[in-house]
């Protein structure tokens, strides 16, 4: 499989009060276009990732309200798998390419969160969840919050080693602009800030953000635009589901629909997991990147949070990990976040990142993931 | 849930696991609660396992969070559930106490 990215788009992160839904979507469409080098007519279908326009902003329809917006009048979709919108819309709009219906698409992920109390974003991201979860009064980081406990029970995972995630993923957003907190943080910050929900602190959860991304791909036969050593494919790219609810999950340590789609995505890649040179993965909350390291096949079941801890997933590292800042630090619009990590990978393959660049990255991997587990979907890009 | 049908649909089979007994693998003490829960904060809410290997997410209820241990075994019982909504239905469901 080899599907062209021939454009990125990526807004700013964050609480951004003078923007709405759609002047996000619109953004990052037009940069990925202009990226491209296409004129906007020449975009043949629309994919929209979006999780809560209809519960936080009253619109639904979003297909057809962004393929409008661009002025353009042919096929448009919107999808949505909760916090993996993004990493599906991208399957999906590759699926389309390979079936020879279009030759080239757009993805636009977006979501505008902060317009919202709390309250009313846990009780609507509890949509991800099942029905009971959501009347035991669980939330997402009460979920995740439940997974980290059974990893400190079976594992002896720390609170410090999950602080050190956090650490970790500020660092990489120190020196990404578009990034919702492009600041450090030490462990005793980390640490001494509020507890959201035992072991959780405030710092070991991702923020309610504002934004979007957005990818313009074709057919491998489509011209690109960029030389052929920096030109960037996605070469895998696989979708694998488990149970909503966490509790009757085969283990609460692990993620097994990441094991089943990284499987599927490296074998169709023709790559090995040791190939992988750079990684942006889904740290909802610190205690997931940990999950995600193991279940990618990164390090053993179990070691996660000392393989993190030691420095070999940051900069400078053998394998950088969640270079953009990840969801932790970058910011979390949740229908974004899967387009985002991809526009991230393939800055990266393109060797255009400056400060976070990762030297020699020429195979890099994304795992979205939907709910506790419930979807994920992994892609592998490749020069 | 607002609407008194879909309360009283979802209630159909809360007998069936009235007064059983399970045990507690593990828990969390939730600051941060979604809408209709909010006036309960902090609360514990765990994971219990059944003997026949069910599992099912329950407050935990009648103790405190420094009292509990992994393999606790706790009970069933019936308790109202979140604040009381728009139809005015007071909702019961299912929570867990240790015994």
């Amino acid at each position: 499989m080899k599907i062209k990215v021939l454009g990125t788009g990526l807004t700013k992160f964050g609480e951004l009060w003078d923007k709405s839904l759609f002047d996000l979507a619109q953004e990052a469409a037009l940069e990925a276009i202009g990226d491209s080098h296409l004129a906007v007519n020449q975009i043949e279908a629309v994919f929209v990732a979006n999780m809560l326009s209809g519960k936080l902003s009253g619109q639904d329809h979003l297909g057809a309200v962004v393929a409008s917006n661009l002025g353009l009048s042919g096929a448009s979709f919107r999808i949505e798998a909760a916090c993996a919108s993004g990493g599906l819309a991208v399957h999906l709009a590759i699926q389309s390419l390979l079936s020879g219906t279009y030759k080239k698409v757009l993805v636009v992920g977006v979501e505008k969160m902060t317009d919202s109390p709390a309250s009313e974003i846990t009780s609507a991201l509890m949509g991800a969840g099942s029905q009971t979860e959501r009347l035991a009064g669980l939330t997402f980081p009460g979920l995740y919050a439940l997974m980290a406990k059974a990893h400190m029970q079976k594992y002896g995972t720390t609170k410090n080693e999950l602080a050190q995630v956090a650490v970790k993923n500020h660092y990489h957003a120190s020196l990404n602009d578009k990034a919702q907190f492009p600041y450090e943080v030490t462990e005793e910050k980390v640490l001494e800030s509020s507890c959201i929900c035992t072991p959780f602190t405030l710092f070991d959860a991702s923020p309610v953000s504002d934004g979007a991304g957005a990818l313009v791909l074709s057919a491998d036969d489509e011209p690109g635009s960029l030389p052929a050593g920096r030109q960037v494919f996605i070469s895998g790219s696989a979708v694998a589901t488990d149970t909503i609810d966490l509790a009757n999950r085969k283990s609460l340590t692990e993620i097994t629909a990441t094991q089943t789609a990284s499987q599927k995505a490296l074998k169709q890649a023709g790559v090995e997991i040791k190939d992988i040179k750079v990684a942006e993965v889904h740290d909802c909350f610190t205690i997931a990147e940990i999950l995600a390291m193991e279940d990618l096949g990164f390090c053993q079941k179990g070691e996660g949070g000392r393989f993190i801890a030691k420095g070999t997933t940051k900069l400078g590292g053998k394998l950088p990990v969640n270079t953009s800042g990840g969801l932790k630090a970058c910011g979390h619009p949740v229908g974004a976040t899967g387009v985002k990590q991809i526009v991230e990978i393939t800055n990266q393959l393109r060797g255009n990142l400056g400060k976070r660049q990762v030297k020699g990255a020429n195979v890099g991997l994304t795992q979205n993931v939907g709910g506790t587990g419930a979807t994920v979907v992994v892609h592998v890009l490749q020069n | 849930m607002n609407s008194p049908v879909q309360i009283w649909r979802s209630h159909k089979n809360l007998h069936n696991y009235l007064g059983k007994q399970g045990r507690l693998l593990v828990w969390t003490k939730i600051f941060i609660a979604p809408s209709g829960f909010e006036h309960q904060t902090p609360y514990i809410v765990g994971i219990v396992e059944f003997a026949d290997k069910e599992k099912l997410p329950l407050q935990i209820v009648d103790c405190e969070e420094e009292s509990l241990k992994p393999n606790q075994k706790v009970k069933v019982v019936i308790r109202k559930i979140g604040k009381v909504k728009s139809e005015d239905v007071i909702e019961y469901g299912l929570k867990a106490k240790p015994l």
